[in-house]
């Protein structure tokens, strides 16, 4: 035996080594415990609570007067609960028979879809009540297949205005990278299209949550009761300036046509219809759209898609005239009076220009040449005002700027001044025949019909112009507070109020003159002032124009009427105008004769 | 009870039985708590299990208190040979299973991994006790590792590198305590430690400076120190080139087995949920029954191995606290007693009991806090397990055994 010594001496030696270990495992307990307490109880909550979405009801979609245009209907969605899915084979076979999907399918969403084996998995969007029926009956033999209610939108008015409400759809993973949807997932539905995407947010109102405990398998234990569930808040109604009557109206009158019409109230910006056509019918998306049907719509030559009315660029024809007459008078190259003789005709070197009216319209002034659209009168006063005066009151009347209307998308027309032709053909490359060509707005002027609609509203104010808008308050569902669209307006300087005077005076007569070419416009004793116009195109059959306002003495709205191919502005379009006037006015006085 | 002139039961090893019943209550505290999910019967049957074994162990304890320290040396040999034959039967019935850690005779399955603990305990200190030997004698400390090999190696092809491990930690406090000059000690330990140091340079040029220095400071001799640096250095440059030749999942699995690297979705994950469950408990605990960590199940082997972490949640720091310093007591104490008794045998009977106690406490608490590997060794008293908490009551036994008769020679 040693000497107890060295016992002892190694006695303290194991002992402090023990020590030792010790105080480092408690210096660690004390590290985990107390130092990073916070830290490890935030991460042993977020093992045991998950956060349910519950989505917010979204907002409706409301007329001028009141009538629900986009209202939330219930659907029925299917989903599968993997872990509850035992006899899987037989299960997802009766499954896949129901709902018309292949088992593997059913299977591949479940891989692609699960986040634990107890949560739920879509499997499909908004079945219809045979399919719903079927799982109902067959509840027994589908353990772990469930449905569930969510709304969908539903067109209620008959007003089908695609382009102007949008759709909803899933979205995207580009989506899901944007500031604007932090916080979504795959899945989650958006706006994509039209006043849906423009007032998304507004629309989309603010989600639930509710705190559920679960277990390290992902089971639903209970719901929390120290944390309890946030209500998510409805999205806000949205009332639009539209006129669902007139709107569908003009959306019926316009069947069978290509192109739009858009009318505004010319006293605020406020639009009233905003037609385009070919549309298709809103129901599609509110299901999710089928392949073939979206190659379909993509693929249609028509292009049923596009909203004619804000995307597309067209010639303005002969409406662009007042344009014209507006920059020559006010430069001070002619007055009124200054007139012009129309053989039908006219040469510009060695080529020949024609009038639309071969047999020639005779000696002319401005209002004259308004009235009759006499092309020959323009050709001359196109050479005399220039190109440069004619760009610069094209940028003062807003051809170069999209009117700002609430959806997305929208184009700008292009006017094309001196720069811009000499990019596109060479310095001096061009030649005066490019000035005759716009002139009678063709060429390589293009605008849309907000535009020129614009224009009439211009014109009928002498001067101011309102921002066009579609909504016209946002109302919360809940305690009903209203927030006003605010409509901006600007007046357009450098043009004179005798100018748009002899403009309005010509445009009257366009309508109620005895050579007018748009005396199809006229109803009853509403009186007007308009312009026509026949863009020609390489494409086809003429684009159809009419634009204006009414009344004539005291304007109230500006409208704006495209056919496209349709043929002369004055046979075509103007009659879908007095279709405006009838309905608006019409109904207004019939209306008004109630009270 | 036990009546001698020499044997005498005092507070002390009151005390320490006490300790023990203490330990193991908190055990099955954490056990029912483990337990208590309705839905899970399985689990419920555990607690009743336990406490069960708990009796029955008792009643060993007192055995392995009563009988005459005379008797352990008589039959270490016999009883170290007789463990060895079970490791050997273990690995031979079960040979073609994957799980080969059992023996099962009519109803009872048992570990004998476990009881060849004691084997070797006493057979090492039988071994040692005896006046023949001179540990400055090399062949004597090689037939100690010899003793202790054999069990290892056994134990590691089950595999069970984790209870095989338990053996390697005996050996070098038993040699030290039983006499063997830190001389020796320095030359096992320097190159394991360079074995590690080596995978860096700093690290390794430390090492080879520590060494240099110990050697300087012991003396041996020109030729002998330089023939050690030497072979340290040569361990040194060897070990990289063969941890480069090793495959990527290899050295993953190593890296992983020592802590070094963390694998989220096997044992790291075990290890961050422990660490979630010991942390989130803070100073009070979140409560008997209340750990959500615990009772949700996000902790794995919570009834077995990561015992210790369900204490740390329910009871927080003040609880896991209070199970330190009762393993603290119990140590020192181990020590104390193996220091005063006269008896040879005895002492490094003790020693024994207190190394292969002390190596599951640490390495098994250190591992539920992230500092040590995922071995799977169980916490003494503690843990579920019907086996172990009778070998644990065997070694407090033999501790107690020896500190009533420490007087005696």
């Amino acid at each position: 035996m040693q000497p107890i010594m060295i016992i002892s001496r190694k006695q303290y030696l194991y002992s402090i080594s023990v020590i030792l270990i010790f105080l480092v495992l408690i210096v660690r307990f004390f590290y985990l415990q107390i130092y990073k307490q916070a830290q490890y109880l935030r991460a042993s909550e977020k093992n045991r609570i998950r956060e349910v979405v519950i989505e917010p009801t979204r907002g409706l979609i409301i007329d001028r007067n009141g009538e629900v245009l986009v209202d939330n209907h219930p659907s029925y969605s299917v989903y599968v609960i993997p872990f509850e899915v035992k006899d899987a084979d037989s299960v997802l076979d009766l499954a896949g028979q129901i709902l018309s999907m292949e088992s593997s399918e059913i299977k591949n969403i479940i891989n692609h879809g699960r986040s634990s084996i107890f949560t739920p998995v879509k499997l499909k969007r908004q079945i219809d009540f045979i399919t719903l029926s079927r799982i109902e009956e067959q509840k027994l033999d589908l353990p772990g297949i469930i449905y569930q209610i969510e709304p969908r939108r539903y067109y209620s008015s008959g007003v089908r205005a695609p382009h102007v409400f949008g759709y909803l759809g899933e979205i995207t993973r580009q989506e899901l990278n944007q500031i604007e949807f932090k916080g979504f997932r795959l899945g989650d539905i958006v706006g994509k299209k039209g006043l849906e995407r423009f007032y998304e947010k507004e629309l989309r109102g603010l989600r639930g949550y509710q705190y559920i405990e679960v277990d390290a398998l992902g089971r639903e234990i209970r719901k929390l009761k120290d944390k309890p569930e946030i209500l998510p808040l409805p999205g806000k109604n949205l009332h639009l300036t539209i006129d669902a009557q007139l709107q569908y109206a003009l959306e019926a009158r316009m069947d069978t046509l290509k192109g739009g019409a858009v009318v505004i109230d010319c006293t605020n910006g406020e639009v009233l219809a905003l037609v385009s056509k070919p549309d298709y019918d809103p129901e599609i998306f509110t299901k999710p759209i089928s392949l073939e049907t979206w190659k379909e719509l993509i693929n249609d030559p028509d292009k049923p898609l596009y909203d004619r009315m804000v995307q597309s660029l067209y010639p303005p024809g002969s409406t662009y005239k007042l344009v014209l007459a507006a920059a020559a008078l006010e430069s001070g190259i002619i007055k009124p009076n200054w007139k012009a003789f129309c053989p039908g005709y006219t040469w510009l070197g060695r080529k020949r220009y024609d009038c639309w009216n071969l047999s020639g319209h005779g000696e002319l002034d401005l209002y004259g040449a308004i009235e009759q659209s006499c092309n020959v009168y323009f050709y001359k006063l196109g050479l005399k005002t220039r190109l440069d005066n004619w760009a610069k009151f094209s940028q003062l009347f807003l051809f170069d700027k999209p009117t700002g209307i609430d959806l997305i998308d929208e184009k700008s027309g292009q006017v094309p001044d001196r720069d811009y032709l000499d990019q596109q053909y060479g310095k001096d490359r061009w030649t005066e025949g490019m000035i005759l060509n716009l002139s009678i707005g063709q060429g390589d002027l293009l605008v849309t019909p907000l535009q020129m609609v614009r224009l009439a509203m211009i014109i009928a104010n002498e001067g101011i112009c309102y921002s066009l808008h579609l909504l016209n308050y946002l109302e919360d569902p809940i305690d009903g507070t209203k927030h006003w669209a605010v409509s901006d307006s600007v007046r357009i300087n450098g043009i004179s109020p005798e100018t748009y005077k002899i403009l309005k005076q010509g445009m009257y007569r366009v309508t109620h003159g005895g050579q007018g070419t748009g005396r199809a416009a006229v109803y009853k004793d509403i009186t007007m002032a308009g312009k026509t116009g026949t863009a020609e195109n390489p494409h086809g059959e003429a684009h159809a124009w009419f634009i204006g306002y009414a009344p004539a003495d005291k304007p109230k709205i500006a409208f704006c009427i495209l056919v496209e191919n349709g043929g002369s502005g004055g046979k075509v379009a103007a009659p879908i105008a007095r279709e405006v006037i009838k309905n608006y006015f019409y109904r207004l006085k019939v209306n008004r004769d109630k009270i | 009870m036990i009546k001698s002139s020499n044997v005498k039961i005092t507070g002390a090893e009151y005390g320490l039985i006490l300790v023990v019943l203490l330990l193991v209550l908190m055990g099955l505290l954490a056990i029912y708590s483990v337990s208590y999910q309705v839905e899970l019967p399985v689990l419920k049957a555990n607690f009743t299990r336990q406490i069960l074994w708990f009796f029955i162990s008792v009643v060993i304890l007192v055995f392995a208190v009563i009988i005459p320290t005379r008797a352990y040396q008589a039959s270490a040999f016999w009883l170290y040979f007789i463990t060895i034959i079970f490791l050997i039967l273990t690995l031979v019935l079960n040979q073609g299973s994957s799980v080969t850690r059992w023996i099962t005779i009519g109803p009872m399955r048992f570990q004998p991994s476990e009881f060849a603990k004691i084997g070797v305990i006493l057979a090492l200190a039988r071994y040692l006790s005896h006046e023949k030997r001179n540990l400055n004698k090399l062949k004597d400390i090689a037939i100690s590792f010899g003793i202790v090999l054999l069990p290892f190696l056994l134990v590691a092809k089950q595999p069970d590198l984790g209870t095989a491990l338990v053996f390697l930690a005996v050996i070098l406090p038993v040699l030290f305590w039983a006499g063997m000059p830190s001389f020796f000690l320095l030359l096992i330990v320097a190159p394991l430690i360079v074995m590690i140091a080596s995978l860096n340079y700093y690290t390794y040029f430390l090492a080879m400076i520590l060494i240099a220095v110990a050697l300087l400071f012991f003396k041996r001799g020109l030729f002998s120190s330089i023939l050690i640096m030497i072979l340290n250095i040569v361990v040194g440059i060897v070990t990289p080139i063969l941890w480069n030749h090793l495959h990527e999942y290899q050295k993953h699995r190593i890296l992983t087995f020592l802590g070094i690297e963390m694998d989220p979705h096997g044992l790291g994950y075990q290890v961050i949920q422990s660490k979630v469950a010991i942390g989130s408990g803070g100073f009070w605990g979140k409560g008997i029954l209340k750990g959500t960590q615990t009772q949700l199940r996000f902790l794995p082997e919570q009834h077995t191995d990561f015992v210790f972490s369900v204490i740390g949640e329910e009871l927080g720091f003040i609880g896991s606290l209070f199970v330190m310093i009762l393993f603290l007591i119990l140590l020192l104490r181990g020590i104390y007693i193996a220091s005063k008794v006269r008896n040879k045998f005895s002492s490094l009977m003790v020693i024994g009991a207190i190394a292969i106690l002390g190596f599951h406490i640490i390495v098994n608490i250190g591992m539920t806090v992230g500092v040590m590997p995922v071995t799977g060794l169980p916490l003494p008293f503690l843990s579920y397990g019907g086996s172990f908490l009778i070998v644990c009551m065997i070694l407090t036994g033999i501790i107690i055994n020896a500190s009533i008769r420490r007087f005696k020679y």
